[in-house]
């Protein structure tokens, strides 16, 4: 669900945010998070039964309000030093397609929708991070500032991207690269499994009411790649996640922030777990996950199958934000805590939110990122 | 009651008996009240209109263009959507700006400013800007939304084609802010006028593009401190001529009010319950005369503001709101003013009455020997004035500064106050020299005698007319001598018949064409580029330089003006023809102290290129440094595009019309690619005649002042001045005789102060032209004299004073003889 926390991030930044200019500095998170939980009239409604197609659904869903391509990389130089990686693209639809364009001119710049780029590189002591903002513009596929084609499959923002190598590589095989003022990075991915459908067959819902998103993944990435930290090129290998979801109301309007974890578990299995802050029934949390094996196989997790409990708090960017959790699948086994690997990880982009990399001890070891926002 | 204090009643009924004076002398009043109203209303109408200035310089300055860098092409041609968005795609992150002016359905002009909030950079004016009401939904889907100064809202909410509006009080006056895509319908282009980028970005830009920094392009506010400068100057000059009125008019109130404060001080009014009554009296004159003047102050910058409006925009490029928009302190800084000078105008009254000697009686011959006093510390006071302003002026003109303007205007006013001061015993020494050759002339002698029994009373009015006289001279000649050097340099630099912009496609067939022509005597091609200046070690000064490419062919050798040189003209031409000389214009030289003969280092895309210094040449009008190059090596070195073609013909056949019509059937070339001589320059002088309307104006209202000044002294003093006439009149001297007397004093008096004015506006042109001039734009003008600008001086100096003469000499003739016979009983 870090989506969510995209989705928040791209309503809320988009809106509040990037807007800033445009609007009265209205940024408390109940506001920005209210984006997300608005009701969307005029959008397609994700739900069950909405069958995945690729390569198709690799591409925008522009009749959804919101979605994104999001990867984050755990990686390891030569020397054994721990680094991680985000790249994420997001999209924000501001107002339903109508088909019929009310606008009377064929302006490249009419068009609704806008795009929101992060970009990070988290260090063994510290972290950087980017972000960029476009508009949609009504040109031929793969012109525009921003965008993302389903085949040969391309998302870009400027200069950065993530595309496939060749035509017919679908996700399998990606570079990815972002460059920012103190850091850049390039790096080459090969799947080494399947994608994955989280939830009903890709539906994956988001608090009791029934609203979710659509979400697919594709946890199974072998790395190769360089980094730049300032003026020092580091040759990295390691494993990455992407994930991809699309929603046009992602969220319940009494929920307030999510934590989500993707976790590479050793032995080859990965665990998608996120727990959103109200929203449950009797406005408890709402749990949910997916426990996937090494070919492949989900199985779904919810209340009763999954546990999240906070174990340590640390005090980051003036918030309490719990930097070490337990983690509990008891029908595989898992009792892991799960530790940032530091604290220091934070995203202070337009909409603030926690990513990082964390490690695993426990019933199994491991690593993987942590998605924290609403705090 | 004990001695030294007073009771409320005491000082109202002293109040009152002072105060009364006025019901018997209303004239005395309306004069000085006048006085304080013009003095008041002139400074306040110069303080409206630099405040009004400076406030649409501080939003313009805030308006985000002005922070970021600029990103064009070389040649000047708007940019594509391609382009734009290939840069983002390198990851250059530059954002996208549309400009241009729209005419609203009622005439009015606006700026039209599109831009892509998305990636106009965050720290940049515009997105500080907050609204209420929009978001970036609205701003960026139909209907959008636009920002709009507030002083054309409604205007623009007429319009049917602008999107919904809101009012952004920190937008410059005239600018419309708009979603990119909206701002391209209304202005009816694809394309883009500029790419923007923050300064501390750095970029890879193709050679086709140009960056250009925002720091290289002086604020307005900056460039225009100068012209404001000089409406202050000209403001202050108002208020002492002003001043100068109101003084007269509180000396003779007082002189003629001397009995009646011995009378009060002699029924035991104590000497403070006097100074408070006085200054109670000043207080609620001064009052009245601010307001009054504030008032027409306001007034009087709501018809001069246009003008101004239209200046600064010839002259830097800068929009003023044309109209007002005044901050609180700008009405307590103009009452502050006109009271401050009234109590200083009124300070010597206080004093004398407060010193007051009670058992004096009239000293008939008393005022002789002050006068003696007084003269002698005038020009003792004169003296050192002229001696800071010749020092001044002597360090001003070997060591010229840029920020020296201040002390420029020290030395004007020095120069001013030290000449006016020595005007009066100037005027003494040659009536006393007079009247001694004059002892023959009885009737002459009387006059000048009485002259001089005038000057005290007479001295500041004079004083105000010397002012005013060697303001209108001066001012006058440094703006006739600018339009002779400007219109003779406009000749030289507009050598060819008609100017020819042509498309870059189309550009080398265009020349081609021309150089075929039969008519055709030269083709001057001239290009524009910029370059980065380097210091001497080659690393980057962060500033950059204009270039100009010109054709050096004989016709242009022969005219081109050159100011100075290194090796004499020819060699100065060779050098530049061979591509290691460039001239640099006079701006540059000055502010950076380049001479013929310096290095001049650039970058060019190709490396480091140094340039020696060859000529510096006249360049006015231009706020900024430029280099010339010859097109043919700045197209070589600096990847300059093409600009214009000047198509010189042969004598005899200045068929341009006929040319400018081949042009356009054969290339299709219309509008502004095709412009004759004729047009640019009457642009040019157009341009020219609005900078100085403004100058004209204030100048012509200062004199108008002086006049009234004169006229006001005389009218105050007129029924004195009967009583002194009647003993000669029953003398046998006729009244035609007398009003004859009386003028030939007053215009010989005008004629000695137009006398001295005539030097004094000569050094105050020379002080203009020669030392503000240089110091406020970079350029210095030759100092031109006019002798009918000086015959006019003295012809206006005359009409004033026989027009102030007029009125009482009018009255004069119509008093009965039977009331001169009752005053001449009076004495």
């Amino acid at each position: 669900m870090k989506r969510s926390t995209l989705l928040l991030l791209l309503a809320t930044v988009i809106l509040a945010g990037l807007g800033k200019a445009f609007w009265p500095q209205d940024t408390s998170p109940q506001a920005g998070y209210a984006g997300l939980g608005e009701q969307a009239s005029g959008f397609a409604q994700a739900g069950p039964g909405h069958a995945l197609a690729f390569p198709e659904d690799h591409g925008p869903h522009p009749g959804f309000r919101i979605e994104w391509w999001y990867l984050t990389a755990n990686l390891e130089s030569a020397d054994g030093r721990p680094f991680g990686v985000q790249w994420t693209l997001f999209r924000q639809a501001l107002a339903p397609e109508t088909g019929n364009n009310d606008e009377a001119s064929d302006s490249p710049w009419q068009d609704r929708q806008l795009w929101m780029a992060h970009a990070a590189l988290s260090t063994p002591q510290g972290h950087r991070f980017a972000e960029k903002f476009a508009r949609g513009m009504a040109l031929p596929a793969g012109q525009g500032q921003a965008g993302v084609m389903a085949a040969p499959f391309s998302a870009w923002i400027d200069d950065w991207s993530l595309a496939a190598v060749s035509a017919d590589a679908g996700l399998d095989q990606l570079t990815v690269r972002a460059e920012a003022d103190d850091f850049a990075y390039r790096l080459a991915l090969t799947a080494q499994g399947p994608l994955v459908r989280h939830g009903e067959d890709g539906f994956s819902q988001k608090s009791a009411d029934g609203q979710g998103s659509m979400y697919y993944s594709q946890p199974f990435y072998q790395v190769e790649g360089t980094l730049r930290l300032g003026d020092e090129p580091i040759v990295v290998s390691g494993r990455a996640w992407l994930d991809r979801e699309w929603s046009s109301q992602l969220l319940g309007a009494t929920q307030r922030g999510w934590d989500w974890f993707s976790l590479h578990l050793a032995g080859g299995a990965k665990l998608m777990a996120f727990r959103l802050r109200g929203g449950g029934s009797e406005e408890g949390d709402y749990l949910s996950g997916s426990w996937i094996t090494p070919q492949g196989q989900v199985t779904a997790l919810g209340e009763g199958s999954l546990r999240l409990t906070p174990v340590k708090t640390d005090d980051v960017a003036s918030r309490e934000l719990p930097t070490t959790w337990r983690v509990e699948a008891p029908d595989h086994g898992l009792d892991v805590t799960v530790s940032a690997v530091h604290p220091e990880q934070w995203m202070g982009t337009s909409f603030p939110y926690w990513e990082g990399m964390v490690t695993l001890q426990g019933s199994h070891v491991g690593e993987g990122y942590l998605e924290m926002t609403g705090y | 009651m004990r001695p030294g204090t007073a009771s409320p009643g005491v000082l109202r009924t002293t109040w009152l008996t002072l105060f009364s004076h006025y019901r018997r002398h209303p004239g005395q009043l309306a004069m000085l009240l006048l006085g304080l109203w013009v003095a008041s209303a002139l400074w306040s109408g110069v303080q409206a209109i630099n405040a009004s200035a400076r406030d649409s310089y501080a939003r313009a300055e805030t308006l985000f263009s002005a922070s970021l860098d600029s990103v064009t092409r070389r040649d000047n041609q708007p940019l594509s959507l391609v382009t734009y968005l290939s840069l983002r795609r390198a990851g250059e992150p530059v954002s996208p700006l549309v400009e241009g002016d729209l005419t609203l359905s009622d005439g009015t002009s606006l700026r039209v400013i599109g831009i892509d909030p998305l990636t106009l950079p965050g720290e940049s004016g515009l997105a500080r800007q907050q609204s209420d009401a929009a978001s970036l939904r609205d701003w960026i889907l139909p209907p959008h939304r636009a920002r709009i100064a507030p002083e054309n809202a409604d205007a623009a909410r007429a319009d049917s084609r602008l999107p919904p509006l809101e009012a952004d009080p920190s937008l410059p006056p005239g600018t419309l802010v708009t979603d990119i895509g909206v701002a391209q319908r209304l202005l009816g282009v694809e394309t883009l006028s500029r790419l923007v980028v923050a300064p501390e970005q750095s970029l890879a830009l193709p050679p086709t593009l140009v960056r250009q920094s925002a720091a290289a392009l002086a604020s307005p506010g900056q460039l225009t401190d100068s012209f404001h400068l000089n409406l202050t100057a000209m403001g202050l000059l108002a208020l002492i001529v002003g001043l100068f009125i109101v003084h007269a008019a509180l000396g003779l109130a007082l002189e003629q009010r001397l009995g009646m404060l011995r009378t009060l001080r002699a029924l035991g009014v104590p000497g403070h319950t006097l100074i408070i009554a006085m200054a109670l009296e000043l207080l609620l004159i001064g009052l009245l005369g601010a307001v009054l003047g504030i008032v027409s102050g306001v007034v009087l910058a709501r018809l001069l503001l246009p003008d101004v409006a239209a200046s600064l925009d010839a002259l830097y490029d800068t929009d003023v709101a044309s109209h007002l928009s005044l901050p609180w302190y700008y009405w307590l800084g103009g009452l502050a003013v006109t009271l401050g000078g009234l109590f200083s105008a009124g300070f010597g009254m206080l004093w004398r009455a407060a010193r007051l000697d009670i058992l004096a009686l009239g000293k008939a011959q008393a005022w002789r020997a002050r006068l003696h006093r007084q003269l002698r510390l005038q020009a003792g006071a004169g003296t050192v004035l002229l001696g800071v302003a010749l020092w001044l002026g002597w360090r001003l003109d070997h060591q010229p500064n840029p920020q020296e303007l201040a002390l420029g205007f020290a030395m004007v006013a020095a120069l001013l106050l030290g000449a006016s001061l020595w005007l009066p015993p100037l005027l003494a020494g040659s009536l006393g020299l007079l009247s001694r050759r004059l002892r023959s002339h009885p009737r002459l002698q009387w006059a000048l005698a009485d002259l001089q029994l005038q000057l005290p009373r007479l001295q500041l009015p004079m004083m105000a007319l010397l002012l005013a006289l060697s303001a209108n001279l001066g001012v006058g000649s440094m703006v006739g001598g600018f339009r002779l050097t400007f219109l003779d340099w406009l000749d030289q630099r507009l050598l060819a018949d008609m100017y020819v912009r042509p498309p870059e496609a189309q550009y080398t067939d265009v020349a081609a064409w021309l150089e075929g022509q039969d008519e055709v005597q030269a083709l001057l091609e001239a290009r524009h580029a910029e370059a980065p200046r380097l210091d001497a070690e080659g690393q980057t000064t962060g500033r950059t330089l204009a270039l100009f490419g010109i054709t050096p062919a004989p016709i242009m050798r022969q005219s081109w003006p050159l100011l100075d040189t290194a090796t004499g003209h020819e060699a100065a031409w060779q050098a530049l023809d061979a591509g290691d000389g460039a001239f640099i214009n006079e701006q540059l030289a000055h502010r950076d102290g380049l001479a013929p003969g310096d290095p001049l280092h650039l970058r060019s895309p190709q490396g480091p290129v140094m340039l020696t210094v060859a000529a510096i040449y006249p360049d006015y009008g231009n706020p900024r440094g430029e280099a010339v190059l010859s097109a043919s090596h700045l197209t070589e070195k600096f990847a300059a595009t093409p600009g214009s073609l000047g198509v010189v013909l042969r004598p005899g056949s200045r068929d341009v019309a006929g040319l400018q019509a081949a042009l356009r059937e054969r290339f299709g070339l219309g509008g502004d690619a095709v412009v004759d001589q004729g047009a640019v320059k009457r642009t040019a002088t157009e341009i020219f005649e609005r900078t100085f309307a403004i100058t004209q104006a204030l100048n012509a209202l200062t004199l108008a002042v002086a006049g009234l000044a004169l006229l006001t002294t005389l009218l105050a003093q007129a029924g004195a001045r009967r009583a002194q006439l009647a003993p000669l009149w029953a003398l046998g001297v006729s009244r035609r005789q007398l009003i004859g007397l009386q003028l030939g004093q007053l215009v010989s008096a005008a004629t000695g102060t137009a006398v001295l004015a005539i030097p004094l506006g000569i050094g105050l042109a020379w002080a203009l032209v020669a030392v503000i001039n240089v110091a406020a734009f970079g350029w210095r003008l030759p100092l031109h004299i006019f002798p009918s600008q000086i015959a006019m001086t003295i012809v206006l100096a005359i009409f004033v004073a026989a027009l102030a003469t007029l009125l009482p000499a009018w009255r004069l003739w119509r008093v009965p003889p039977r009331q001169l016979l009752q005053e001449f009983a009076a004495i």
